[in-house]
């Protein structure tokens, strides 16, 4: 504070955060302890719910299944694809309450990329894969039970499940 | 108790919380962390995959919520666009032209790339980490006098409040495992699972040490219990600055190994965090010191010169 003419005058003091800093600082610890604490995702806020559930030797996931003209099935990974759908097992993880559309869409929106990388195919299954591992005289291997989904075809959606 | 403790200990954690959001840095650090972050968001916008999303099926895109007005991904012209934009502004902000204006663009052009990226299902923080640790710096004083050795609150600020927001980010890591999973997840047999299964979950950098962390119980115990052990006491740097190397140490740890064994890319991570905790002007002048003084102890005859320097 200094005394000016007309009695007492606020100054700001060069030596501290402005006011704007203060503002900011007060909204980005509101943004980040809210969905911190309660543990909800609206990204970018998030509940940094990183690996927090445990792991054991069960795990489901969702596989993609390709069925070829001789009615072989074989399970293509998502790493063989182009990375755009590298994230596809999280759309997939929603079909079980989707529409028979939206379970459509999904499956021929993946069915282009398989038959590129496998072009023997003429099915795709979008199937889920309870996975299991087993230590077997040391070695630990995974058994797989595969459960299809839906399906569908080259021609177009042949939907199934 | 009487009042006059009482109003003691509600002053010191006043004070104590004052200092952490607020205390004083010097200008020089304040540059180097500006510039640091700067680079980081501009190799993160420049040498990321993202022109590769453009022809995402909608089917497959699902925005995160900040980008809730697209219905599918841009095309290829508008991610290189946002990188040019994002790479240029970043680079200016390194060499401090219009640095606050700068710096602002780059964020922003990192976050739309980074929520693009994250538009296909899953949360991703790969990036988050950075966008938040660099938030406090959209409004970081402009002009910097990086001379200056004495430290002052105007330049403090936002170095103090980014290691507030990563030690509050790595401590939310590790209430949710507490929270969800209990503390079994470190010591339980979670972590085995975790190696065992990683190549599944990602593409492990070493699937053989992954099998071998997963196949030796205490190995993997041990690592959950470093890894839980780390995000909880990451508060600590706040209150304690001696122990922020030791902090950023593991933190390079714990992310290079998430690497090897699940192949996820958080490097973006382990440079943010040692980068912001360590005072790296002020280590580099020590550095120099010592240099500076053992050159002078080995120039024959002049061990005098030596002590001065060392004085």
């Amino acid at each position: 504070m200094t005394a000016g003419e007309g009695g007492p005058v606020a100054e700001a003091d060069p030596d501290r955060a402005p006011r704007g800093a203060r503002i900011l600082v007060a909204v980005l610890m509101v943004m980040l302890l809210v969905p911190g604490v309660v543990g909800f995702d609206v990204w970018p806020l998030t509940g940094w719910r990183l690996f927090s559930l445990s792991r054991d030797a069960d795990q489901t996931r969702w596989v993609l299944e390709a069925v070829d003209d001789r009615g072989e099935r074989r399970v293509v990974s998502l790493e063989e694809l182009p990375l755009r759908f590298r994230h596809a097992e999280w759309p997939m993880a929603e079909l079980p309450g989707a529409s028979p559309a939206r379970r459509d869409a999904v499956c021929l929106a993946l069915l282009d990329p398989v038959v590129a990388a496998h072009p023997s195919t003429i099915e795709l299954s979008l199937s889920r894969d309870h996975a299991r591992l087993v230590e077997v005289d040391g070695e630990w291997t995974t058994e797989h039970d595969v459960e299809p989904f839906h399906s569908c075809g080259r021609e177009g959606g042949e939907g199934g499940g | 108790m009487s009042a006059v403790p009482a109003a003691g200990w509600r002053n010191r954690v006043r004070s104590a919380l004052d200092d952490a959001l607020w205390g004083p840095e010097t200008g020089a650090r304040l540059a180097f962390v500006h510039a640091g972050l700067s680079a980081l968001i501009g190799v993160r916008i420049v040498a990321g995959s993202y022109r590769q999303l453009a022809d995402t099926p909608a089917a497959l895109v699902d925005p995160v919520p900040v980008l809730g007005f697209l219905d599918r991904m841009p095309a290829a012209e508008a991610f290189v666009a946002l990188q040019v934009v994002g790479g240029v502004a970043a680079l200016a902000a390194v060499l401090r032209r219009r640095p606050r204006l700068a710096f602002a663009v780059a964020w922003v052009c990192y976050l739309v790339l980074a929520g693009l990226r994250g538009s296909r299902g899953k949360v991703l923080h790969n990036d988050l980490l950075l966008l938040w640790a660099s938030a406090p710096f959209l409004l970081a004083p402009a002009v910097i006098d990086r001379r200056d050795r004495q430290a002052r609150r105007r330049y403090g600020w936002p170095i103090r409040v980014s290691i507030v927001v990563i030690a509050l980010i790595y401590f939310f890591a590790g209430y949710h495992k507490l929270r969800r999973s209990g503390p079994s997840w470190a010591y339980g047999d979670n972590m085995r699972y975790v190696a065992l299964w990683g190549p599944s979950i990602g593409s492990s950098g070493w699937k053989d040490l992954a099998q071998w962390t997963g196949e030796q119980i205490w190995v993997s115990r041990s690592g959950g219990v470093f890894i839980l052990g780390i995000e909880l006491a990451f508060p600590l740097v706040v209150f304690v600055p001696r122990l922020r190397a030791w902090f950023a140490v593991g933190v390079v740890f714990l992310h290079a190994s998430t690497w090897f064994l699940l192949g996820l890319d958080y490097w973006a991570w382990a440079v943010t965090v040692p980068l912001v905790l360590v005072d790296w002007p002020a280590v580099a002048q020590r550095a120099r010191r010592r240099w500076v003084s053992g050159e002078a102890a080995e120039a024959p005859g002049d061990e005098a010169a030596a002590a001065a320097a060392a004085g």
